[in-house]
């Protein structure tokens, strides 16, 4: 199956074998291939170039094997005279030797019809060669008959065909040597062809050779240069680059997976580490800005009462003064304004418990009565179990003096201001409600939105505004508590009512914390 | 940019490759045309003749070797190139001794010649005269013209020529001069043939023309360039000079005619030629030959082969071919010399 496969399509399997060759491999492969291409072309020419000089060296042949004939004829003549003239044994037997030599160069003489005339010419040589060498023959018969007369007509029929045969193989060389010489011309032109060839050849595999080692090293260095440029970004900071594409698994096959692991692996912790920063910033961003809103209240605050410590302990020596002077009412009136002013030089913390905060409005209420000659008919409704609840200092007092200053201050009948802390659906309610000028709806929204201008410096405010409370529950509560405002319309009273959960906000924080971490 | 480059780099890729395949073409041709391509034949025949009239008998061989090779027969122009320059009748030997398949030969009535002929005869080789007959031999075939019809043709061509005269200029009684050149060394009949068929034709006519003085005047043919000076002779000596010269050969043709024009007699001498070679027909259109007959040298050669052919594959063949002539006159030869 595999073999059918590799046959069916050499190219694919030569390309999936070359992606598994190590970088040695490849370059080892890609050396001895056009090391192996060039000797193979060479060798080549020079097997031609050979060849060519062979025939070079062949082409007089034909002239010297046609004077090796003309000289063995010589010889025949000469041995057939010298045995007419001596009859010796020496001499019949060098004949015979140089007849039977002369025959076989006789073999290489064409002998067939052709319409090439020096191979006509050979033939014609060949039939002389035979009728002269009959005469010979006989010439020789007649001598050892003693056929004087006969000898002698044979010998010189023998001698003339001789020298016409001399003529044949004479003429003959001469054409051959013409044809030789053109051959020879033809030959030389040829080589030089050769030569030319041999160097576009040469040129031709050279620059095939070259594309070829340039193909094959780009596909080796084009990973590398992938690898460096990829690394090149990582450097500078930029880890959203894409996965290297691996092409082969040489080496900088593996290097390359490596890296796109490792930039895979960096670029999570970096995401992680970001997460978490964010987180971290976002809860510390929380923290400032708390503490930031509390700063801005206890500044207001501050710039209203201008020196609570300083008022405190005049207020305290107030209280001293009455009671020396049995000022009874007097010196409940100055405590409860040092109380009041202790709450706020006390409460730097963030909270308090609900119980303070209602203290607070108790103090408040009474300063109130007091300046405004028992005005105020404040009651409240407070569920027992709910006292000891954390919620943002100083949320209550503001709330209060607002349903004061813009509720009943201003009207002809008796203002209530009522105050109940109770558990509703497990969530607890904080609601104070007066009876006073009430608001309408539009104004209402404004409150709501934070719209609404100028009453944090209105004169008669000590600057605590909605807006502070409203701000510093939500961060308090994480969004979880809730400031809603009820009133029906002009003079039918309001009512603003907080809703925090059940659980304390240190505690949601704690839970926080552990989270993150 | 980079699909400029890959074309200018595919171009100069396909002009390598084009030198490349140019040069390995002229290569290989150069390297084939050394091998010596030939065909084999069933049979050699050799064509012997002299070296007289080599454009005449260049025609002959040509056809004959044409012929030869529609029949798988190699007809070869024997000792046309040797170094030595040997006679007829010893290329003759010299074919024999090379046992070639037949001969092809002009013969005379020489006793050497027919002696040869005979031996050459009885080692198998046919034999077959070409143009001149050696009639005394056991050769197996004569393949030439009629003679005694050419000598008829000649002397209608004279006749003619007579009647033109006779208008032009009336000779009053004398008798009209005809001189023949006939080959001093050839020995064999077709000549006197020839003036038996002239002399017959114009006794017949004697009446109509008046007297007609027939002679001949032996060309010397021994030695080389020896008829030309021979036939300027006849210009030479005015005495001489008749009104109509017969030649019978191409050669002594355009020595006459050069004759002729050197010595400014066109005219004055009236002269009938043998042969159609370009040189003869243009002095034939030129109207300073007034005829010229010309055998089918295309025939003859054709003819001799197929004799051969017939007693080498039969053992017998006809004892005689004809060859047909045909009369140029000046309006024919422009035509001719036109084409």
């Amino acid at each position: 199956m595999g073999l059918t496969q590799v046959s069916r399509n050499p190219g694919v399997f030569l390309k999936k074998k070359w992606r598994y060759l190590t970088l040695r491999q490849k370059l080892t492969a890609l050396f001895l291939l056009t090391a192996v291409i060039i000797l193979a072309v060479n060798l080549y020419m020079f097997a031609l170039i050979n060849r060519m000089t062979g025939r070079v060296e062949e082409v007089y042949i034909s002239n010297v094997s046609l004077n090796e004939l003309s000289g063995a004829l010589d010889r025949v003549q000469e041995s057939m005279e010298e045995y007419l003239n001596t009859k010796s044994s020496d001499a019949m037997e060098d004949y015979y030797r140089s007849e039977q030599a002369y025959r076989e160069l006789m073999e290489g003489l064409n002998t067939r019809t052709t319409d090439n005339q020096m191979l006509l010419t050979e033939k014609n040589i060949h039939g002389l060669s035979e009728s002269y060498l009959v005469l010979a023959e006989e010439a020789i018969q007649a001598k050892r008959g003693r056929n004087v007369e006969k000898y002698g007509q044979l010998y010189e029929d023998a001698d003339l065909l001789y020298n016409e045969i001399h003529t044949f193989i004479y003429s003959l060389n001469n054409a051959q040597f013409k044809d030789n010489s053109r051959n020879y011309q033809v030959l030389l032109d040829s080589l030089r062809y050769m030569e030319l060839i041999s160097i576009v050849v040469l040129f031709l595999v050279l620059l095939g050779n070259i594309s070829l080692i340039v193909v094959s090293t780009r596909s080796v260095t084009m990973p590398l240069h992938q690898l460096a440029r990829a690394a090149g970004e990582v450097s500078g900071g930029n880890f959203d680059i894409g996965r290297i594409p691996v092409q082969s698994m040489d080496e900088v096959g593996i290097v390359t997976n490596t890296f796109n692991e490792m930039v895979e692996n960096i670029r999570n912790y970096i995401e992680q580490l970001r997460v978490t920063m964010e987180r971290e910033n976002r809860l510390k961003e929380r923290e400032l800005m708390m503490q930031s809103h509390l700063k801005d209240a206890q500044l207001k605050y501050l710039q209203a009462q201008i020196n609570p410590h300083f008022l405190f302990n005049t207020l305290n020596a107030g209280v001293q003064l009455a009671m020396m002077e049995e000022a009874d009412k007097t010196g409940r009136f100055l405590e409860n304004v040092a109380e009041f002013f202790r709450y706020n030089v006390r409460k730097n913390d963030e909270d308090a418990a609900l119980r303070e905060e209602i203290h607070l409005v108790d103090n408040y209420v009474y300063i109130l009565n007091v300046r405004f000659a028992g005005e105020i008919l404040f009651t409240k409704e407070v569920d027992e179990s709910l006292l000891n609840v954390r919620v943002p200092s100083m949320i209550l007092q503001p709330l209060v003096e607002n349903a004061f200053n813009y509720g009943i201050r201003n009207i002809s009948w008796t203002g209530r201001i009522e105050l109940s802390v109770y558990q509703k659906g497990g969530e607890i309610c904080i609601s104070i409600w007066d009876n006073g000028a009430g608001m309408e709806q539009e104004r209402i929204d404004q409150v709501l939105s934070g719209r609404a201008q100028g009453a944090e410096t209105d004169a008669g405010s000590n600057g605590v505004g909605m807006k502070n409370v409203m701000e510093r529950l939500r961060l308090y509560f994480h969004d979880r508590a809730r400031l809603s405002i009820f009133s029906e319309g002009k003079n039918t009273g309001t009512e603003v009512l907080i809703i925090i959960p059940e659980k304390a906000d240190g505690e949601l924080e704690s839970e926080d914390d552990r989270c993150t971490e | 940019m980079d699909q400029r480059k890959r074309m200018v780099f595919v171009f100069c890729l396909a002009v390598i490759l084009g030198c490349l395949v140019f040069l390995w073409q002229r290569f290989y041709e150069l390297s084939r045309s050394d091998e010596r391509e030939f065909e084999i034949y069933d049979r050699h025949y050799v064509m012997i003749t002299g070296r007289e009239d080599s454009d005449f008998w260049d025609r002959v061989y040509e056809s004959a070797q044409e012929e030869g090779k529609e029949r798988g027969v190699y007809v070869e122009r024997f000792g046309e190139d040797l170094s030595v320059k040997y006679s007829r009748n010893e290329l003759l030997r010299l074919a024999m001794q090379a046992s070639v398949d037949g001969i092809i030969v002009p013969g005379d009535e020489e006793e050497e010649t027919i002696a040869l002929l005979q031996e050459v005869v009885e080692q198998g080789i046919p034999v077959v005269n070409v143009l001149q007959d050696s009639t005394g031999s056991i050769r197996q075939c004569f393949v030439g013209n009629n003679s005694y019809n050419l000598g008829q043709d000649y002397g209608r061509q004279i006749l003619e020529l007579l009647a033109e005269e006779e208008d032009d200029n009336p000779r009053e009684g004398e008798p009209a001069d005809v001189l023949v050149l006939v080959d001093e060394t050839r020995m064999d009949t077709s000549q006197n043939l020839i003036l038996l068929g002239i002399r017959e034709t114009l006794e017949q006519a004697e009446t109509e023309v008046g007297k007609v003085a027939v002679e001949t005047s032996p060309v010397d043919n021994s030695r080389s360039f020896s008829s030309e000076e021979s036939i300027r002779d006849i210009f030479l000596n005015s005495e001489r000079l008749p009104d109509i010269l017969v030649c019978l050969s191409a050669v002594h043709t355009r020595c006459a005619y050069q004759a002729a024009v050197d010595y400014n007699k066109v005219g004055t001498v009236q002269l009938l030629g043998y042969y159609d070679s370009d040189a003869i027909l243009d002095a034939v259109a030129k109207k300073i030959l007034y005829s010229t007959i010309a055998p089918d040298t295309e025939q003859m050669g054709r003819l001799c082969v197929q004799a051969l052919d017939e007693y080498v594959e039969t053992g017998y063949t006809n004892n005689y071919m004809a060859v047909d002539t045909h009369l140029i006159r000046a309006e024919e030869a422009e035509r001719l010399v036109g084409e």
